[in-house]
């Protein structure tokens, strides 16, 4: 295990890495910029923390914290989550998209500070002694691996069935795809919403692999990031943002000399990544290249 | 066409103002169904204003739209569609990314529902479901004469073949009443002439009611069977081809302004 | 007494900041209908340069460790050359963030992503350059002021004064050459009805630069008197104010010069207003501004209905 390049701690890091990736995408494709994510994710740790740090019946002083209790706290983060997603959707997804990015970028911001300053949510120090419900990095690359891949599979048939399509057509020309029979309202909402809980059981996952959580784990810088990883893995298909949030987070780690400049190449992939590489590096046409290649040598 | 039948659709004082410009005012009509109903009229008259009235792109100033009797002015475009009114644009607004076939299939909207479940598990249903869709949007691609282009990106089409593309897409729709926003433009004479067939056949075949604007005064005087013209955002005249080429009015419009 | 006039010119004086920066943000929507998410990079580096060009000294970290020019200009010089200096950034932003896109007719709202790329390189860069610590006003640098006047019975802070004067100074002039020159009308012009104005030979793409260069020039001002009255807390200082400035422009109303004054004097005053066992909330005070004007009033106090599509 030591010799590998990759070991599962970092592994677990560009799983997750990926999750987030996958959230911001979602409203992307219906042509929507949210930088919300880092909140929805906040929330999903946040509550992640308290819950099984402060309600002894989960399970917190047992040697491993139970399972079950992991998937109420991801029930409950995407129930509070979406709930607050679809509050705020319908706000503001009526009005152009810039005012949706605007209103993410304050929530992340709200939610971040009034986490700051609230010494029952953590405050400036955070929740510490969150319980492991595994005891090896193994473990969790495991279930988070599971977890992505249940996202990527309901992102395939997404993609495949008329929500998709309508997304693709929103983006394309909203109002086209109104005079369509497209609700655009409902279907930029429900992606908005399955950003946020994605988002939410994330960060769940997170608190607990990292065993503290604090507010400053939500803030604008990862908005950056993760839009990077959407921006240079691909905005067109789901396997985009997972590559780019795969290789974009292990990327730091294996580049020592590049870590310290991290900011500054994530600046540089979304400010040049729209022009060389509009639709990122992942198509769909290359996926359709890559998967018929692919099959072609499994059938000799 | 008798006129005492219940029209399809209705605007009775209809209006917009945009700013300081009265764009339409006062304009009455009514569609039959059954009827191609042409709308005449020199450039900036108000002709693509009136049809972005009635899909509820834009909302209405002053005045009503009523389909099949019911206020359908201030509705969402997306309402508006479903109650069967599909329209084309001008200036041709395809989901420029998506290839044709899937152009059409987002026409397709409203026939493509299908349970959750069987939707995301992937069902013998949800397959067959699909393989349908495929079906219909192949058949409309090869109505419209572009069945070849399906994997095409609508993107890289010829001008013609984008306008028969958004065609193709309206009539997706399975709409009652289809507005044609100049589907002649840019077209030369025998292929106006392929058109007016076109535009007869598909009104046979899907029972259709049709609302078209175009600029060749001949195409619509032997396309249509009754025939409005706008002016300054009013209607000056309105009747069958042979009342409406000799108005006076109309006349002087033509005359004054472009043909 | 003396604590409400210095509350009043605490808000009014961080108000007038906010206006100056919303301004920069109003009238590069005005012109192109984008947010240009690089406004508060630009912001910080006005603050830098002033710093600089004041005679202050880099520290110990950066690439440029221990920099110092050779030379201490008075405030009245600095502030106007760090807003040229900004000036000239931004219209660089605009060169590789903006243009490639609209010479490409891309969405729009690509252009917010690459300039949010561009503000994250320019502040980074910052930072690898002069290090991250907190960079405070070298003394005398407001040679001949007096640190503090008495008005009203209070003892007021005279470069809180400066702030007020030089932004009132910059809105003024700002209008006028707006109403004044053909300059100035040109970019209103443009601003109300971009096609019709370009049908009338009105160059967009120069009055794009136009709207550039001045709001990268309100930015740098405004970032130095920032750092002039306060100091400048490090590269990111400036990213506070760039997510804030979206609340007073979606208070003001996206794209009127005067919704942006408005805007910005409401909600200095209101976090003046916070209490100090709160003050954690004062950063708050501008999103919920912004939340409540979403759900009340979308086009703010004073910007035009908006269109909802297209």
């Amino acid at each position: 295990m030591d010799s590998l390049l990759i070991d599962a701690s970092l592994l677990q890091q560009m799983l997750i890495g990926a999750l987030l990736g996958l959230s911001v995408y979602l409203p992307l494709r219906c042509g929507q910029l949210s930088l919300a994510t880092p909140g929805f994710y906040a929330i999903g740790g946040t509550l992640a923390a308290l819950l099984s740090t402060r309600v002894p019946a989960l399970g917190g002083s047992e040697p491993v914290y139970p399972l079950p209790s992991v998937l109420l706290e991801m029930a409950l983060a995407a129930a509070l989550a979406g709930g607050l997603a679809a509050g705020i959707g319908r706000l503001v997804l009526r009005l152009r998209g810039v005012y949706l990015a605007i209103a993410t970028i304050a929530l992340v911001e709200i939610l971040r500070v009034t986490t700051l300053n609230q010494e029952s949510l953590g405050g400036a120090v955070g929740i510490f002694g969150i319980p492991q419900p595994f005891l090896d990095p193994e473990g969790y690359a495991l279930f988070t691996l599971l977890a992505l891949a249940l996202v990527c599979w309901l992102c395939d048939r997404l993609e495949r069935q008329r929500l998709g399509r309508a997304m693709e057509a929103i983006r394309d020309d909203e109002l086209a795809a109104a005079c369509q029979g497209i609700d655009t309202d409902r279907t930029k909402l429900v992606a908005f919403v399955l950003s946020a809980v994605v988002a939410a059981i994330t960060g769940v996952i997170s608190a607990h692999f990292l065993n503290s959580w604090n507010a400053r784990l939500g803030n604008f810088d990862a908005s950056i990031t993760t839009l990077a990883f959407v921006v240079f893995g691909g905005s067109r298909t789901w396997a985009g943002p997972v590559l780019g949030g795969l290789t974009l987070t292990a990327l730091p780690e294996l580049l020592r000399p590049i870590g310290d400049l991290r900011l500054i190449v994530f600046g540089l992939v979304i400010l040049v990544g729209p022009l060389l590489l509009p639709q990122g590096l992942i198509t769909p046409a290359r996926l359709r290249q890559l998967t018929r290649r692919l099959r072609r040598r499994a059938t000799p | 066409m008798s006129s005492t039948a219940a029209p399809l659709l209705q605007t009775r004082n209809l209006g917009v103002r945009f700013g300081g410009l009265q764009a339409l005012e006062g304009v009455d009509l009514e569609v039959q169904p059954g009827e191609i109903f042409g709308l005449l009229g020199p450039n900036g008259a108000g002709k693509t204003t009136l049809f972005n009235l009635i899909s509820g792109v834009t909302p209405a100033s002053s005045g009503e739209v009523l389909w099949r009797g019911g206020a359908i002015h201030g509705l969402d475009p997306n309402r508006i569609a479903r109650l069967g009114i599909a329209r084309t644009f001008q200036n041709l607004r395809l989901f420029q990314s998506l290839n044709c076939r899937d152009n059409v299939l987002v026409g397709l909207h409203r026939q493509a529902r299908l349970p959750w479940s069987d939707a995301l598990l992937g069902t013998p249903r949800a397959h067959r479901h699909q393989r349908q869709l495929l079906e219909q949007a192949q058949e409309l691609l090869e109505l419209l004469e572009i069945g070849h282009l399906g994997d095409q990106q609508a993107a890289g089409l010829s001008y013609g073949d984008r306008r028969r593309l958004e065609m193709a897409r309206a009539l997706a729709n399975r709409p009652e009443l289809l507005l044609l926003d100049e589907p002649a433009a840019g077209m030369n004479p025998t292929e106006k002439e392929a058109l007016r067939h076109l535009i007869r056949s598909l009104r046979e075949r899907f029972a259709l009611t049709v609302l078209i604007i175009e600029h060749h005064v001949p195409l619509m005087l032997g396309l249509c069977d009754r025939l409005a013209v706008l002016n300054f955002g009013r209607r000056i005249a309105l009747g069958t081809p042979d009342v409406v080429r000799n108005d006076p009015a109309v006349i002087e419009a033509y005359l004054g302004g472009q043909p | 007494m003396h604590d409400l006039t210095q509350l009043l010119l605490n808000g009014l004086s961080t108000g007038a900041v906010y206006a100056l920066f919303a301004l920069g943000y109003t009238l590069v929507f005005s012109v192109l209908g984008v947010i240009n998410f690089a406004h508060g990079a630009v912001f910080t580096l006005g603050a830098y340069f002033t710093y600089f060009l004041i005679g202050g000294a880099a520290g110990a970290n950066g690439l440029l460790a221990g920099l110092q020019l050779p030379f201490a200009l008075p405030f009245w010089l600095a502030l106007p050359l760090a807003g040229l200096g900004a000036a000239a950034v931004a219209l660089l932003i605009e060169r590789t963030a903006f243009a490639p896109l609209r010479q490409r007719s891309a969405d729009p709202l690509l252009a917010l992503i690459t300039s949010l790329g561009a503000g994250v390189v320019l502040v980074n860069l910052i930072q690898l350059l002069v290090g991250a610590e907190s960079y405070a006003i070298p003394t005398g640098a407001l040679a001949g002021l007096p640190a503090a006047v008495r008005l009203g019975g209070a003892q007021v802070r005279s470069v809180q004064l400066l702030l007020l004067l030089v932004a009132t100074v910059l809105l003024s002039l700002l209008t006028l050459w707006i109403d004044g020159t053909r300059s100035g009308k040109g970019l209103r012009a443009v601003s109300e009805d971009p096609t019709t104005a370009r049908l009338l030979g009105i160059p967009s793409d120069r009055m794009i630069q136009i709207a550039f260069g001045l709001s990268g020039f309100l930015a740098g001002i405004a970032g130095g008197l920032v750092g002039l009255s306060v100091s400048i807390a490090g590269p990111y200082f400036g990213i506070g104010y760039g997510l804030k400035g979206l609340g007073v422009l979606v208070l003001g109303g996206l794209g009127s010069v005067p919704g942006a004054v408005l805007g910005g004097l409401i909600i200095g005053l209101a976090e003046a207003c916070v209490p100090a066992d709160l003050s954690g909330y004062r950063d708050v005070v501008a999103y919920g501004f912004l939340f409540v004007v979403l759900l009340v009033r979308p086009q703010g106090l004073l910007g035009r209905v908006l269109p909802s599509k297209v």
